[in-house]
């Protein structure tokens, strides 16, 4: 099947990014809810979980959406995430390490935030690529 | 890879986005194949060849044939 022309792609790529968004309000839904002491555990289990449905959602609306980019935007989308990956696990693994090298301040260092840095590196990834094909 | 798009576009007045909307792919992709910072793969090489009317060979140069 062919590509979407261009003036098809910009929803394409709209709908994983609203997915992403609510993926997100989920997230700040969660910690907000995790941060109040009067919760239940059971119910601070069931925040802690509520986003990931919502990750599902989004993971099936990206697949799809991926499959339908024509073939350099799917060249580029692959640069940038293996560009993401390798950094990613290179953050990780450092991290690991400086764990045993000396002591990390648990509210700086934890995954809690780490998290945060991994799809900033797509986004650096995405802009690399993106720049290569300009 | 060397190619003749760019010429066989302007031949027929055509822009890049007619171009990329006759060949169902965006502006950036055709304008990467002209600038010659990417190599069409094959399904998308034999339409470009039967849009303009030429054999795939005859708009994509192999630089090492020279």
């Amino acid at each position: 099947m062919p590509a979407k022309s261009v003036a098809t792609q910009t929803p394409l790529l709209a709908r994983p990014m609203l997915w992403g968004a609510t993926w997100f309000v989920a997230w700040l839904g969660a910690r907000m809810v995790l941060e109040s002491a009067s919760v239940p555990t059971w119910g601070r289990v069931m925040a802690a979980l509520a986003p990931a449905p919502i990750a599902g959602a989004a993971l099936y609306t990206i697949i799809r959406g991926a499959r339908e980019l024509d073939e350099l935007e799917q060249r580029i989308q692959l640069e940038a995430l293996a560009f993401a990956f390798v950094l990613a696990v290179l953050l990780l693994m450092t991290l690991g390490l400086m764990e045993l090298a000396i002591t990390l301040n648990r509210d700086d260092w934890s995954y809690r935030h780490v998290w945060a840095m991994l799809p900033m590196l797509y986004f650096a990834g995405l802009a690399l690529a993106r720049r290569r094909y300009a | 890879m060397k190619n003749r798009l760019k010429v066989l576009r302007a031949e027929r007045d055509w822009s890049q986005a007619e171009l990329a909307d006759r060949l169902a792919v965006s502006r950036q992709t055709v304008n990467s194949i002209e600038t010659g910072k990417y190599d069409p793969s094959l399904p998308l090489a034999i339409r470009i060849g039967k849009l303009f009317g030429h054999p795939v060979e005859e708009i994509f140069i192999d630089n090492s044939e020279e």
